[in-house]
């Protein structure tokens, strides 16, 4: 079900906000929190949940742990909803021709 | 270029052939005629029919073959023939709603049907309970094809 962790991770403000933060490159827990007003710990857990959804990476840096947006997991997500809509309305604007052609004719029974 | 859940969201715009009225009318009260329930619903192969109830608070709702209801969204805007919204949880629960408006402008003789969906940020903390709960539901919100593709 990791895709329902995607989209859960997004829901949080706070979440999104530790998220926006890593959009001008990677980050440390510390750097995170002193520019939010969440605590260390905070910052840490939301780090996790968003690492679990797919939307965040981490890597070692000497003894700094960085974490960096995994622009793959929103762009994932994205390119789904973006597919339901597109298959949808190809359906719609099938149904919508047809219906046109059928309207023009008169009692075709 | 960085993603942002802004980003998830999104606009599609198609053209069609009939006038604005019509595909006003052929998109909401008659979407049963076109939509693809068998890959577009909760109930899937299961889905009988979809039913949008015109006006402001009609519901937009799945029926199954066994009887089951399930409402995917609440009209909020009824304009015909220039504009529809609605809210959207297909599969889920109402309060991690997003929101879909559909315009419809006159183009030559046809309509230019344009669709938004927004309202990404407003995921609640409710939703983990919801989708761990909602079996099959996933299916039809986000797909396997996420699943895949995130393949973790």
């Amino acid at each position: 079900m990791t895709y329902a962790y995607a989209i859960t991770a997004l829901a949080d403000p706070t979440r999104r906000a530790v998220l926006e933060e890593l959009r001008s490159g990677p980050r440390a827990v510390g750097e995170i929190a002193a520019r939010l007003p969440v605590s260390r710990p905070a910052v840490s857990q939301h780090l996790r949940v968003l690492k679990d959804a797919g939307l965040v990476r981490d890597r070692a840096e000497g003894t700094r742990r960085l974490y960096s947006v995994n622009g793959d997991g929103l762009a994932e997500l994205r390119a789904y909803v973006n597919g339901f809509w597109d298959e949808a309305l190809a359906a719609y604007e099938r149904a919508a021709s047809e219906t046109e052609g059928a309207d023009d004719g008169a009692d075709r029974e | 270029m960085e993603q942002t859940v802004s980003d998830l969201a999104l606009r599609k715009t198609v053209e069609v052939a009939a006038p604005p009225e019509r595909a006003f009318s052929l998109f909401t009260e008659r979407m049963a005629e076109w939509w693809p329930l068998a890959t577009h619903s909760v109930g899937e192969e299961r889905a009988e029919t979809v039913l949008f109830e015109p006006g402001v608070g009609g519901r937009i709702v799945e029926r199954t073959l066994d009887g089951e209801e399930h409402v995917w969204g609440t009209v909020t805007a009824w304009e015909p023939p220039g504009r529809v919204a609605f809210t959207w949880h297909p599969g889920r629960e109402a309060d991690t709603e997003q929101d879909v408006e559909v315009r419809f402008e006159p183009s030559g003789s046809g309509t230019r049907v344009e669709l938004v969906h927004t309202g990404w940020e407003r995921l609640g903390d409710r939703a983990a309970a919801v989708y761990e709960n909602y079996d099959g539901g996933w299916d039809f919100v986000v797909g396997e094809r996420f699943a895949a593709a995130a393949n973790l």
